[in-house]
Parts: structure tokens; C-alpha cells; sequence
């Protein structure tokens, strides 16, 4: 890939202050520090429209941003044939492509799109689609992504509804990160996984392994078809089936399902609070007698727990299983029951995929440090260390980081910058700062990789 | 793969041999039933025997992907397609030369397969399922297991069969096939994209396209672009009243969208495709959705919706025009997830929620409903929708006993139609009128 440019693009100059700054934006810095007291007054006062441009002109990442799309430091296919998709105020603009991060970020001031989707590396540049001849536009790269979003736990959750997103629920999404995160590292061998907030209620996984970017269709098909457990739609209550063993990668993913089980199942979301709720449960039993029982039981008593009621769930199981006094039959009878019982577990704790969006190369997902256009919050990375105490209601938004800015320049009124001394970023002065820093660590692991195999690709040409 | 080096291929002997400079007609020798298909054909052929011989492996084709979506088991399976190709692609194995002419049948099997893969990228994913369902099971009791990149059995993968490490699949003896398959996978994949480039090239005069396009609307079956069953313009207003005619699956998308105001994307596909093969127009389409989604504000359902309703009818994008999807595509693509509701109620639905259907629905008899529901829990899914249609509306003409399989939701709707308006409706003693 890397040798396959012949383009010659300028070199990047993106951190310098080369850009004009139009007369708009002085009066809006100058609005800045009038407001500089409090984020509500940013809110009241600039548009989103006003806030969106402060952010592409002064928080975006353009230089790792860059460097990850690129794959290299110097221009690739990667970068220049990749598809960028914007949502404007009343349309949506597909197949934008880029020389460089200096003319997106122009194009990001010019337009100043609410949300930026990115798409595909094609057989051309996606701007010159029109001129190609049939058939020849073609979809080549893209890193495998997978999205989960809370809406789809909504048979299971009940702190929440639709969009809303609060810490008990937001444990679903954590789970899923820990069982994916884990399957794709441990099983596929992938290494570079970025994962994302996506602004409201969900992540996104991006996985930039260069054998993950040039799996096809079947090949994004059957690793999301390997991790999907949950199958079925609204009228199916049942929704996930156990072979008799379990393969290994599930053999994993169950200890940290059974792990979380109690608190975000039993405790936090009471699965079983109401009759229709515990129904829900029941039917995940096949056996009839053990749904009548449970259910005459519970209707005697139905202020019991959802964990007290589990535990009657697993009695009820249990009994059946000691009723048999032969003993090959009971263990079998045991062997079957515990696979009910992994079955409700996984039901409710599985992660929950959006399979369309994995399983096709051209599929366009929103960027990250990209502003939600309806809760302003940046989309921003999520580190792997941080999975648990991630917070999605602390997540800086684009009000708050302006507002920090404004703040950090006034209380630094001399913070001049010394000839050879490096101006600080905007970015720095705000709670942005561990993302983009997490941000850049990743790129720079990525790059090293390349330059890695790179080199090794080289020496054994050497050799020869 | 030096295991596929070592299978026979057809080898083409021609002039070469001889040296005396005289070009001799080519001709192709083939060894083995065995066609990896790597060297294209070399005989001449009639156009007659072009079409033929294409329409026949079709013929195949179609009845293995068929039998996949019965999914019956192996031995059945096996009978049946071996029926199948008795009939259309007879391959008989070198002891039996002197019954049947063997390089004729030979011949016939490598030059169809040229010529279907001319119809190019459209055809691959079947000849896929082809080699998917011809796998047979293998002694497992070996334990020899190959460790290759698991994008070399990507089946395995799909069905989580086998274990992965780092990246690295290990597969078992057993399973060697999946990795023969990859190879055929891969080489047909590089030759289907050779194939389009040439085609141009083929095709000088002119003579090959129009009997491909034919070959490629027998191939994409009935399609249902649009209905002339009904007199008239079909207004938005009319939907419901019709929804009497509509198939379970249709029935449910239209009762959820009155109950939520609101479908997700793939059902809002499958039944607005279903609608515009109605007859539907665009317009009358924007219409019924934009009441339908009646919490919505104005702007929001143009800017989120009204693109993929034109978008189904070819007004937007590739401008593709998109026909309605068949009970195949119903069936397998796009697994409903939470909150969904598209699909089909016999292969979506729990064992409960379809009988109440069933029952709601004017299947009022037990006996009906358990003979249904075993035809859906034995994935006979468009037998059980045909036992459906007879049970409620009679048994399509009245001297037939049984109506072939209904394979097509579009359909389904024009049968029950055109019933109601010969009259015979309710006629029929076992016929319930159904209230939508």
C-alpha cells in the first residue's frame, strides 16, 4: 500500500498557526472571553453552529487523525482515497475525499458539518467517483468496526428508555467492551482496537489491524457471526440457544457474564420485579412444570427479589435434577439445566451487536472526535485500562472545553510563547487533553507497527 | 494447496501435438467428475446448446439453494439433488463409460459453469451455498489438526466450529474441505473479476449479451416490479383495507407500524418494497408513510425517511430499482435483532406468538395450528405460509388439491386477490374472514 502513491502532496502543516483567522472567528474569540464565566452562557449565547466551528478550529486532532488514516507519515491511498461522508444542515454529502489534514480541516471550517461519517478506502479518490469508468469504483480497506448501542438492551433494562443512558445501564456497554475487547485481542490476534463513545448512548470498536482492514464482506460477516450470541426480534422471547459444550471463546466470556450477572441483571435492572418481566425469564425454560411453579410461587409472593427469585429459579432446576436417583441419568439432567441457566445469563448480559454495520466494507460510522449534534459531547477514545470507570455523563462537551479554554487564558493572561518554545495547544488547557493523549499513544503504536514490518519487508529483500 | 496440484484438471490437447502445421479442431479430454474449473473451454458450441446448457446448471442451482432453504437433512438433501441432477447435469463416474457418453456430460458441466460465471459477480454466492451444502461429514475421530490464518475457513469461523488463537485457526482433519473450499473460493473470485474485464472483449458481436440477460432474468425467478392484479390506482388510502390480502409477515409490519408509529429500517424496507409490488406509487408511498409516522415532525421525516422511500423506488443513489424481496431474502438475509419486526413470522417468531398469530389471524382449529407450527419448526417456513393461505382463503383453484409453494410475499398478496374477486371466497368451509 504505502509504495503505491505517486501523488506528490505538500507536506502537513497543521499545528502551526498558518490558518487566517477570518474576521468572524475574532469576534467570536472575543465572544469567548466575554463568556468565559460559565458554560451555560456559552449555551445561551453561541449557536451550535458557532460552537461547532471554535471545535474544528481549534480542538480537532488533525495531526493523529491524520497519521491514523494514513497509516504512515508520509501520504498514502489510505488517506487520500478515503471516503468522508457529512451531515450538513439539511442534507447529507457522501464520497468527500481529502489530499491532506490541512484541506479537511479547511473543509471542516468551510461547511462545518454536524457529524462526520467515515467510509471506505476506494480503487480512486471518492471525490473523482463520477469520473470513473463502470464498475471500477470500488471499496478496497476499511478497518472492521463494530457497534453496540444501549437501545438494543431495551427488552432488558429498565432504568432507562430509548436514548437515555445512565451509569446502571451504561454497565451493559461496559460488559460488552470486556467480552469483545477480549475475544478480538485473544482470538482474532487483532492488537489495535480503538474504542469509541459514540456521543450518547453506545461505542464504537474500530479495529485498525492491517489484516483487519482488508478482510471482504464474508470475512467481516463471520467474525461478527463468531462474536454475535443473541438472535432473534421482537416476537421471539428466547433468544440465545447453547450447543452442549461450550467453544472456548464463550467458555471465557460466560465468567465475566456470570460475574456481572447478579449486580446488573438481579439488582440493578430487577429482571424479575413484575409477572411480565419474570415471564420473560420463564420462558427461557422449556420445561413446563418448572414455569407453572415458579410462577404460582412467585404470584403468592411477588415482592421477592429478582435475586431471591433466581435463586428459587435455580432450586427449582435443582430439584429436578436430584429427583433422578440413577446417576448418569441426574447428570445429564444437570448438564441440561445448567445450560438453561447460562442461557438466561447470556440473554440478558451478552453483548448485543449491530451486525449490519460490521459485515459491510462500505458501511460509513461517525468519526471519532466527532460532537454529538444532539448532547454536544465529544466522541471522545476510550482507553482499555479505563473500560469500568469510564463515565459517559462526565464526557467533556463542546460548551465545557470552550468554556475551560476561555478560562485557562484568562487566569494565564502572559502565557506568551518564547521564540523555540512550543505553543500549547488548545486542547491542553481542557479536560480534552487525556483523550487526545490516549488518542495520539494509540496512532503512535500503530505507526510503529507499520515502520516495524516495514523495515522487515525491507532487510529481506536485502538478504536476497 | 499442493493437494489440489495433484487433482486432474482437464487437459486440452490440441494441434500442438501434431506437427504437421494442419489446425485441427480443438478438443478437451476430461479424466475426472472432479472440475476445479481452472482452464475455460475450448469447444465450440451452437448458441442453441449455450443457452440450454446454462438454463440447465441454473436449473440446478436454483433446487440446491432451494433445498438449503428446506433445510432437510443431509440424506435427503442428497437424494433429492441427486434426482435433480440426473435429470439436468448427469455426471457419471469413468466405470460406467460405456452406459453414457461421460466426456459429453463432462463437457457440459465445464462449459455451463464458463458460462454462468459471465453473468458474473451476481452468481458467486451461490455457487458458494453450492459448496457449502455438498460437505460432507468425515470421520471424526482423527486428531491431526492444521493450523492456517483463520481467514482461510471463514465458514468455520461463521459457525464458531472451530478454535482460534491469535488469529490462527485449528482445524481439524474433519475439516479439511473448508480449507479445499477456500482455495476454490478464492480462485473463482479472481476469475469471476477476470471475467467482467473481458467481457467486452467476448462479446465483439453482439450475439452473447441478450441470451445472458435472459439467462439473468430466468435466474432472478418472477420479479415483481409492479402489479397489474389490481384495477386502478392503489392509493395510501387503500392500504388497509387490503392489508385483508397480505401475507402474516406483511400483516405484522403494518399492525406494528399503526401500533408504534414507527418501523426500523429493514422493516420499513421490506414492506415498503412490498408495497410499491402492489402497485404503490412513489408518490402515494410518501404519502402512507409520512401518515403513518405520525409523531414525527415534518422535517424529521424528510430528512430521516423520505430519502429511502425514494431510495426503494430507484429515485435516488445508484438509482437502482429495487424489487420486492422474496421469501429467500425474507427468510435468511438480515437476521431480525431487538426491537425489530421485519422477517417472517414462521421462521421469526417463538412457537407462542406464532400460533396466536395463526389464531388471531382466523386459524381457529388446534389441530391446524399444531400442523403449522411443525411445519416451521421443521424450517419448512414457506409450506407452512402456503398452509396459511389454503386454510384461510381455499386451496387457490378448485380442482387442484394442493397449491404449489407460495415463494414470494407479493405473491401470496396477488393470489388471495384475485380469489376474492372470482368470488370464491367464502365459499370455502373451512375459510375464516380476516379482520385486519
Amino acid at each position: 500500500m504505502s509504495n503505491e502513491n505517486s501523488e506528490s502532496v505538500s507536506p502537513m502543516e497543521i499545528d502551526g498557526e498558518t490558518q487566517q483567522q477570518s474576521a468572524n472567528d475574532e469576534n467570536i474569540n472575543s465572544v469567548i472571553i466575554d463568556l468565559s464565566d460559565n458554560i451555560k452562557r456559552f449555551d445561551d449565547e453561541l449557536t451550535m453552529n458557532e460552537k461547532m466551528r471554535i471545535f474544528y478550529q481549534r480542538f480537532f486532532p488533525y495531526k493523529p487523525y491524520y497519521h491514523w488514516l494514513n497509516y504512515e507519515t508520509s501520504p498514502t491511498k489510505a488517506f487520500l482515497n478515503r471516503e468522508f461522508s457529512f451531515t450538513l444542515d439539511d442534507m447529507y454529502v457522501r464520497f468527500q475525499s481529502f489530499k491532506d489534514a490541512e484541506e479537511l480541516k479547511n473543509e471542516l471550517l468551510r461547511s462545518v458539518p454536524s457529524k462526520i461519517d467515515i467510509g471506505a478506502v476506494y480503487t480512486m479518490r471518492p471525490k473523482d467517483k463520477k469520473f470513473a469508468p463502470p464498475n471500477s469504483f470500488k471499496p478496497i480497506m476499511k478497518e472492521l468496526v463494530i457497534d453496540i448501542d444501549i437501545t438494543d438492551y431495551d427488552d432488558v433494562r429498565q432504568c432507562c428508555s430509548k436514548a437515555d443512558i445512565c451509569l446502571k445501564c451504561w454497565q451493559f456497554i461496559t460488559v460488552a467492551i470486556k467480552i469483545i475487547d477480549k475475544a478480538l485481542r485473544d482470538d482474532f490476534g487483532f492488537k489495535h482496537l480503538l474504542w469509541v463513545y459514540s456521543g450518547r448512548r453506545g461505542v464504537h470498536c474500530w479495529i485498525c489491524d492491517s489484516r483487519a482492514r482488508k478482510l471482504d464482506n464474508d470475512g467481516r460477516k463471520a467474525i461478527i457471526s463468531y462474536l454475535a450470541m443473541i438472535k432473534g426480534g421482537a416476537q421471539k422471547e428466547k433468544k440465545v440457544f447453547l450447543p452442549r459444550s461450550l467453544h472456548p471463546s464463550l467458555e471465557r466470556a460466560y465468567k465475566i457474564v456470570d460475574h456481572y450477572f447478579t449486580v446488573l441483571a438481579l439488582e440493578y435492572q430487577d429482571i424479575m420485579d413484575t409477572p411480565e418481566r419474570w415471564t420473560k425469564v420463564l420462558k427461557c425454560i422449556p420445561e413446563e412444570d418448572i414455569r407453572k411453579a415458579l410462577n404460582e410461587e412467585w404470584k403468592k409472593t411477588p415482592s421477592r427479589s429478582s435475586t431471591l427469585k433466581w435463586d428459587d429459579l435455580l432450586q427449582a432446576l435443582q430439584n429436578v435434577v436430584d429427583k433422578n436417583t440413577k446417576e448418569v441419568v441426574a447428570k445429564k439432567r444437570a448438564d441440561a439445566l445448567e445450560t438453561i441457566k447460562r442461557e438466561i445469563q447470556f440473554q440478558y448480559i451478552y453483548p448485543r451487536l449491530d451486525e449490519n454495520v460490521s459485515a459491510h466494507i462500505n458501511h460509513l460510522l461517525k468519526s471519532p472526535f466527532c460532537i454529538h449534534p444532539l448532547t454536544g459531547k465529544v466522541c471522545v477514545p476510550i482507553s482499555p485500562d479505563n473500560f469500568e470507570n469510564f463515565d459517559p455523563t462526565k464526557v467533556p462537551t463542546v460548551s465545557s472545553i470552550i468554556c475551560e479554554m476561555s478560562q485557562w487564558n484568562q487566569k494565564h493572561p502572559n502565557a506568551s510563547v518564547q521564540p523555540g518554545e512550543r505553543k500549547m495547544n488548545d486542547y491542553e488547557k481542557t479536560s480534552l487533553k487525556p483523550y487526545v493523549k490516549y488518542f495520539e499513544d494509540f496512532v503512535q503504536e500503530i505507526l510503529k507497527d507499520v515502520w516495524i514490518r516495514k523495515r522487515a519487508a525491507q532487510q529481506r529483500t536485502m538478504e536476497f | 494447496m499442493s493437494l489440489l496440484e495433484q487433482i486432474n484438471l482437464p487437459k486440452g490437447i490440441n494441434s500442438r501435438e501434431n506437427n504437421t502445421g494442419e489446425v485441427k479442431l480443438h478438443r478437451q479430454y476430461y479424466p475426472s467428475r472432479l472440475n476445479l474449473y481452472t482452464i475455460p473451454p475450448i469447444n465450440e458450441i451452437t448458441i442453441e446448446e449455450f443457452e440450454s446448457f446454462a438454463l440447465d446448471r441454473l436449473t440446478v442451482l436454483k433446487e440446491i439453494e432451494a433445498t438449503i432453504l428446506r433445510n432437510k437433512s443431509e440424506g435427503e438433501s442428497k437424494e433429492y439433488i441427486n434426482q435433480v441432477l440426473a435429470q439436468y447435469l448427469p455426471l457419471h463416474t469413468n466405470s460406467s463409460s460405456e452406459a453414457y457418453s461421460i466426456q459429453q456430460e463432462r463437457k457440459k458441466d465445464h462449459i455451463s459453469h464458463f458460462i454462468l460465471r459471465l453473468l458474473n459477480n451476481k452468481e458467486k454466492h451461490e455457487i458458494k451455498d453450492q459448496l457449502r451444502a455438498s460437505s460432507p461429514h468425515v470421520n471424526p475421530e482423527t486428531e491431526v489438526f492444521f493450523e492456517v490464518d483463520f481467514e482461510k475457513v471463514l465458514d468455520l469461523v461463521r459457525r464458531r466450529v472451530v478454535y482460534i488463537k491469535g488469529g490462527k485457526a485449528y482445524v481439524p482433519m474433519r475439516d479439511q474441505l473448508a480449507l479445499v473450499i477456500d482455495e476454490f473460493r478464492n480462485r473463482l473470485d479472481k476469475a469471476l473479476k477476470d471475467t467482467c474485464r473481458a467481457l467486452p472483449e467476448i462479446d465483439q458481436e453482439g450475439q452473447v449479451m441478450p441470451i445472458l440477460n435472459q439467462i439473468d432474468h430466468q435466474k432472478s425467478g418472477q420479479g415483481y416490479s409492479c402489479s397489474k392484479k389490481i384495477e386502478g390506482q392503489i392509493t395510501a388510502d387503500d392500504v388497509d383495507q387490503l392489508t385483508e390480502h397480505f401475507p402474516l409477515c406483511m400483516r405484522h409490519l403494518h399492525n406494528k407500524l399503526q401500533e408504534n408509529k414507527h418501523l426500523k429500517h429493514y422493516g420499513r424496507m421490506q414492506y415498503n418494497l412490498f408495497l410499491k409490488g402492489i402497485g404503490l406509487s412513489v408518490e402515494e408511498a410518501l404519502r402512507f408513510w409520512r401518515t403513518a409516522f405520525s409523531k414525527l415532525n415534518d422535517d424529521k421525516f424528510q430528512k430521516s425517511y423520505a430519502y429511502n422511500i425514494r431510495h426503494n423506488y430507484g429515485m435516488e443513489g445508484k438509482r437502482t430499482d429495487y424489487a420486492p424481496l422474496n421469501c429467500m431474502k425474507i427468510i435468511t438475509n438480515n437476521q431480525p435483532g431487538e426491537g425489530d419486526h421485519h422477517g417472517c413470522p414462521f421462521r421469526h417468531f417463538s412457537e407462542d406468538n406464532l400460533s396466536r398469530t395463526l389464531y388471531n389471524a382466523g386459524v381457529t382449529d388446534k389441530a391446524q395450528i399444531r400442523q403449522i407450527l411443525e411445519y416451521a419448526k421443521g424450517h419448512h417456513y414457506n409450506i407452512a405460509c402456503t398452509r396459511f393461505f389454503e386454510l384461510t382463503r381455499g386451496s387457490g383453484s378448485k380442482e387442484q388439491g394442493m397449491m404449489a409453494a407460495i415463494n414470494h410475499p407479493n405473491e401470496f398478496f396477488e393470489k388471495s386477490y384475485q380469489l376474492s374477486q372470482e368470488g370464491s371466497l367464502g365459499n370455502n368451509a373451512t375459510t375464516n374472514t380476516i379482520t385486519g
